[in-house]
């Protein structure tokens, strides 16, 4: 490679890496935070299914003498009782309960009667944690009630209960292990890009706005140098810097699977060297792409704040196929494979499911990115080389 | 030597540089005197090919900077309006890097810093951190770095700007010094003393034109006042200088 754009590479790799601040906001920060994240997430969100399905199921009753059987029969599948009184609909938005079941004093004339008897169920459907968990419990239990007591009406009446179940439902889930994991793993595309973009964040906005800001720019452009081997030279530390976070990162997360809670969620998922060469071979290419489009920016910025403020807000571009295909379903084409952070994405994702993916798919994953990253790299050389880029001050 | 015909540079509709024409010829120190905006720097930055000229031509030592800028520059060292360093790169760093670009190998930066180091004294803080350093040293240091490659042309835009005596006479000092080598030097001010203390031909730079040409002398006789700061406002205001 030209001399001169190595000149320009090692120096911005050196006078960055004597910056504690940006060794430690990028690399580090960039490599640490999506996967901790991740566990925090994995955990928070087994935890409180865990939580829920299991603990004691709580019911705040008013009305509690108005149906004796069907108190026994709570009780009797474990659920423990309490009496309640006051407003039940201010107690549900207060948060002081989670639901709370109410029956009228007619419950037991209308239930003898054979006519549908209520019972009033007070949830706040919109409210956060396991609320819906609790909910739900409490409905099936009330529905298995009242389809025993339905039965042992119909078998008094001489009428077999069977006949009321014209189709039934055998199950066939035919998800393994490995899909529950990548199900639950989703999110893990972008927290790697994420890291990616991390990593040259830095050095985009200190090699072009950063320039700028010091004055140093007029003086760097007098010296023989082609203003595309200078942008090179930059580009080139950027990239390294995106693809150092991008290692770290994989290593970070290697390290933090022990934390994750796939036992309890059943799942099954190894992360060995060769997933993570893979893993790699994906993301990396990604690296121009994301030095090149924070360089475009950090060049139409005038100072080093405005800079980072947008360069910033590239990070979210990478979140949007991930929440996509998180919403819907996908069969996945190869030309999807071409499109840069989609196709990493679907593709990681297969490799997660335990679903065998052609090399041929890899492949068109790693040059899609690659070709659109060399063509904003291109882009990003022609806009260094107007005359007005000294000017746009 | 640095030969500017009839050059000209607009803005938009400003014309920042008018049909301006010069030399500047080797073993001469050669002024750009004006007031601010008066079209200097514009004219400066023509000459080191950082902004291409609309009209005319100019030759460094025969070398057309528009047509082959990478080779007017090795021809050139410039210390220009802007001069920030890389505050995290010691001042020999930041001397070395420059080199490098102009293809040095590491024997010759070194010999070269060595000397710069001597003729600027540099050597308190040649090898520390350019954070913090004053004025004085960040200029001493941006001179160097303009010059690592030994140029026959040094241009310098307003070198003295913001300095306390001791450095302005260091740097004074090391431009006579070069113009004894024999170089060619250019450079600009809005300072009398300045330019009255170490040029020989002063070049008065007023709305974009070359109003007035000559040594101190010539132009204090042509106008008929006893020092050049009456001179230059005499010849800027076209003799309108009543107060």
């Amino acid at each position: 490679m030209n001399k001169q754009i190595l000149t320009v590479m090692f120096k911005e790799i050196k006078d960055n890496l004597r910056d504690k601040k940006t060794v430690m906001s990028s690399i580090f920060m960039g490599a640490i935070f999506g996967p901790i994240l991740l566990v925090v997430m994995m955990n928070a969100v087994s935890g409180m299914m865990k939580d829920k399905a299991e603990k004691q199921l709580e019911l705040h009753v008013n009305g509690i003498n108005n149906a004796k059987s069907f108190i026994t029969f709570v009780k009797s599948q474990g659920a423990k009782v309490s009496s309640f009184s006051g407003d039940a609909k201010k107690a549900i938005l207060d948060k002081d309960k989670e639901a709370i079941l109410v029956i009228p004093s007619n419950f037991a004339e209308k239930f003898e009667s054979g006519i549908p008897a209520e019972i009033q169920l007070y949830y706040d459907a919109t409210a956060k944690g396991a609320t819906n968990i609790t909910q739900k419990r409490i409905k099936s239990l009330i529905k298995s009630y009242s389809r025993s007591i339905g039965m042992i009406r119909l078998q008094l009446r001489g009428i077999s209960p069977s006949l009321l179940q014209a189709v039934t439902i055998e199950d066939h889930d035919v998800s393994t292990a490995e899909s529950k994991g990548a199900q639950a793993l989703a999110f893990l595309p972008y927290f790697l890009i994420m890291g990616l973009f991390m990593g040259s964040m830095y050095l985009a906005i200190d090699t072009m706005a950063g320039e700028k800001e010091r004055n140093s720019l007029e003086s760097l452009l007098l010296n023989p140098i082609k203003r595309s081997y200078l942008l090179t030279g930059k580009l080139l530390a950027t990239i390294s810097f995106g693809i150092i976070t991008l290692f770290a990162t994989l290593l970070t997360f290697k390290f933090t699977l022990p934390f994750m809670p796939f036992e309890s969620m059943g799942i099954n998922f190894n992360f060995g060297i060769k997933d993570m060469m893979l893993f790699a071979f994906l993301l990396a290419p990604l690296s121009i792409m994301a030095a090149s489009l924070q360089t475009i920016i950090a060049t139409f910025s005038k100072s080093f704040k405005e800079a980072q403020t947008y360069v910033s807000l590239l990070i979210f571009i990478p979140m949007i196929p991930s929440i996509i295909l998180m919403m819907v379903p996908v069969k996945e084409k190869l030309w999807m494979m071409f499109v840069p952070i989609l196709g990493q994405n679907l593709a990681i994702n297969q490799i997660l499911r335990g679903e065998p993916v052609s090399l041929l798919w890899f492949i068109a994953v790693a040059v899609g990115s690659l070709f659109v990253g060399l063509l904003l790299a291109l882009l990003a050389i022609k806009l260094y080389n107007r005359e007005s880029l000294l000017f746009s001050d | 030597m640095i030969e500017v015909k009839a050059v000209s540079k607009s803005f938009g509709d400003v014309k920042a540089v008018k049909e301006v024409t010069f030399t500047a010829p080797d073993h001469q120190v050669t002024a750009l005197l004006g007031a601010n905006g008066a079209g200097k720097t514009t004219t400066l930055r023509m000459i080191y090919a950082l902004i291409t000229p609309q009209t005319g031509e100019i030759l460094i030592d025969g070398v057309n900077p528009k047509e082959h800028p990478e080779k007017a520059r090795k021809l050139l060292g410039v210390l220009p309006d802007t001069r920030g360093l890389y505050k995290r790169l010691t001042a020999r760093e930041n001397i070395e890097y420059f080199g490098k670009l102009h293809g040095m190998s590491d024997a010759d930066i070194k010999t070269r810093t060595e000397a710069l180091v001597e003729d600027l004294r540099m050597h308190e803080f040649i090898d520390r951190k350019t954070d913090g350093f004053s004025q004085g040293q960040r200029v001493k240091v941006a001179i160097a770095r303009a010059l690592v490659h030994d140029p026959q042309n040094i241009i310098l835009d307003e070198p003295t700007n913001g300095l306390d005596v001791m450095s302005t006479r260091g740097v004074r000092r090391f431009l006579k010094k070069e113009k004894q080598r024999g170089k060619c030097i250019l450079f600009s001010s809005h300072v009398m003393q300045e330019v009255a203390a170490v040029s020989d031909e002063i070049l008065i730079v007023s709305d974009g034109t070359i109003a007035a040409q000559g040594t101190q002398l010539e132009l204090q006789q042509q106008t008929e006042k006893s020092n050049l700061e009456d001179a230059f406002v005499h010849i800027v205001t076209a003799g309108e200088d009543h107060e």
